[in-house]
């Protein structure tokens, strides 16, 4: 069998190896969507459909702030409206944070607690985000109160389901333990209940910002006169099509950015006292399945195990 | 996560029905017995536990219905906010008027027609995942669609395409795509290795590995992606029939709002809630239910 496995990789030339890894593939798919977009492009009738150098061009000018287009009375460009933007969506966060943990532990702890918010939790997390949007914009006019309140009611149903869940799941046995060798309280908490509770706690950050990033938007373009949805909206109703298409990138590489430079590290820095099969198992159990944007999380690990297994399927196959 | 799980008795355990009517022979020898005294003392609790939870349930409803009508007319306008009394009065008369049923006969054929597309596409991709290069070339483009907000996707989708059919159905498949095949992906990587293993020593094609082993394992899986994905797809429809329609569910809240028809806002909002709350317990699960009605356990 040892022998296999020193033969089987070697089966391919350089280029063929090369072409087939899936490093590859990751770096063809743009080009896949600019064949797609110029295909588009030439067999669509449309006279405002822009070729990728139009948008290029547009998001140039408005990073480098050459586009001389003012947006609103106050004298907004792309970084006004992105600040707003993030401040609003940062302190919507927070509240729904706070006010969901402590919601969602005192629904973990308390059957009766669950019982009370539970149908509510349900119908606010089962509303669009339109809904809040429209009513918002109504109720507090175009103020920064409306966005924000509209991001929380977003976020909050995340943050109490993720945290109820959490508390659900600590272990029992590892608590029956602590109590039978007389750990003091102070310490069962931060040493059982905290990292129990940590997985849990982190889909909670994660879905609450994405959702409450979501939820914004949509608030932006009804209920306020500037941020970034209200940009988008903007170009939307000037007919712009490169302007809607350079601000949609805009969002993509906002959110991907995200992920990769401030979840991604946080992911790893949160979990590194596990170890890494358990991170694993972490990602595809309790993650994935609940908040399905979880799969994000130590993709790099997760790739590393899975390739391992793959040799050995290969090894055996042989 | 974990379904409601039955702790295994002996009986489950024996496959063979000879061998179970033999148990239940030996078993039956001692008479039935009457239940003991600690069994009853659990049944007492249990039937407490279940009158608490009704009560805090009720408890619930009162508060929060009781602050909205207290809410109406003293710290927003009646008009604004018109309490659960005045829209469970609207109810009936947005109903006669016949809105009610085409507006979600439109808003369903739209989430049908574009969940529809998504569920395919992200179902196969994510089978398709087994294959690296293939699950690399669709790595990004599903981690957009999940990261983005289906706002950009429905104003580029309109911007390009305008009222035809293809903006829509472009932008509830960019959100919704990602969710089923993340979802269907997940239960890849989960799947019996050993069973897959066997299969390729035994030289099973892989065609047929896919239709007896992975489909088969990855049915709950998919039934998760497909209520994920319509609770996404749902909201992303009714934003996309704001911008481009002239019927349907989220024209119908928008006009309402527009007009300042707070009350008819709500009881749109409210028909909303109550249609998801039908067809999550009653249709998805029952239905769920009956499909797996052959496993042992359903572990999602």
């Amino acid at each position: 069998m040892a022998t296999v496995v020193t033969t089987a990789p070697t089966r391919d030339s350089g280029l063929r190896q090369v072409l087939k890894s899936p490093r590859t593939a990751r770096i063809l798919f743009p080009f896949a969507v600019l064949a797609l977009w110029y295909f588009i492009y030439y067999t669509i009738d449309s006279r405002i459909f822009p070729t990728p150098q139009k948008v290029l061009q547009f998001m140039w000018e408005e990073v480098t702030l050459t586009s001389g287009v003012r947006y609103s009375s106050v004298a907004a460009n792309l970084y006004v409206q992105f600040a707003i933007s993030i401040i609003r969506l940062t302190i919507g966060f927070f509240v729904a944070l706070i006010l969901g943990t402590v919601i969602g532990l005192a629904m973990g702890i308390s059957k009766s607690v669950d019982a009370f918010f539970h149908d509510w939790v349900m119908a606010v997390l089962a509303m669009p985000a339109l809904v809040w949007a429209l009513f918002l914009g109504l109720a507090l006019g175009f103020s920064h109160l409306g966005p924000i309140l509209a991001v929380i009611l977003a976020g909050l149903p995340f943050v109490i389901i993720n945290v109820r869940e959490g508390v659900r799941n600590t272990p029992k046995e590892l608590f029956d333990m602590a109590r039978a060798f007389d750990v003091p309280q102070n310490k069962i908490t931060r040493h059982v209940l905290l990292p129990s509770l940590m997985p849990f706690f982190f889909a909670a950050i994660r879905y609450a910002y994405a959702i409450g990033w979501k939820g914004l938007i949509i608030a932006e373009v009804f209920a306020s006169d500037r941020g970034m949805g209200w940009t988008i909206k903007f170009w939307y109703d000037a007919h712009r099509a490169h302007g809607v298409i350079g601000y949609a990138l805009f969002f993509i590489i906002f959110a991907l950015a995200l992920e990769k430079l401030v979840f991604d590290p946080l992911a790893e820095r949160a979990f590194k006292w596990r170890p890494k099969v358990d991170a694993l198992e972490m990602a595809e159990g309790d993650f994935g399945a609940v908040t399905g944007e979880g799969f994000l999380l130590q993709e790099s690990q997760v790739e590393d195990i899975v390739a391992i297994e793959s040799m050995e399927g290969e090894a055996r196959d042989g | 996560m974990s379904g409601p799980q039955r702790p295994l008795t002996l009986p489950d355990l024996l496959e063979d029905e000879t061998q179970r009517e033999d148990l239940a022979t030996t078993l039956e020898h001692p008479a039935p017995r009457a239940r003991s005294a600690e069994e009853e003392r659990l049944l007492a609790l249990q039937k407490r536990d279940t009158r608490r939870k009704w009560f805090w349930r009720i408890a619930g409803y009162v508060f929060f219905l009781g602050v909205w009508e207290l809410a109406s007319g003293r710290i927003l306008n009646e008009n604004l906010l018109p309490g659960p009394t005045r829209i469970i009065q609207t109810f009936p008369d947005l109903v006669e008027s016949g809105r009610f049923l085409s507006s979600y006969a439109a808003t369903l054929t739209r989430i049908g027609i574009g969940f529809g597309c998504a569920f395919v596409f992200g179902v196969l991709l994510g089978i398709f995942t087994q294959n690296k290069w293939i699950d690399g070339f669709f790595k990004d483009a599903t981690t957009i669609s999940l990261v983005s907000p289906g706002l950009i996707w429905a104003l580029t989708g309109l911007v390009i395409w305008g009222f035809e059919p293809e903006g829509w159905i472009f932008a509830i498949f960019m959100t919704t795509f990602a969710l089923v095949t993340v979802n269907v992906a997940e239960g890849i990587r989960a799947l019996p290795k050993d069973l897959m293993d066997m299969s390729r020593a035994f030289g099973v094609t892989t065609w047929r590995r896919q239709r007896d082993i992975v489909v088969p394992f990855l049915a709950p899986f998919i039934f998760t992606a497909l209520r994920f994905g319509f609770s996404v797809g749902w909201k992303v429809t009714v934003l996309t029939e704001v911008f481009s329609s002239n019927e349907g569910i989220g024209f119908e809240m928008r006009v309402a709002s527009q007009l300042f028809r707070m009350d008819e806002f709500f009881t749109w909002a409210l028909s909303f809630f109550i249609f998801t709350l039908i067809l999550e317990k009653l249709v998805l699960q029952r239905y769920e239910n009956k499909f797996f009605r052959w496993r042992q356990e359903v572990t999602v």
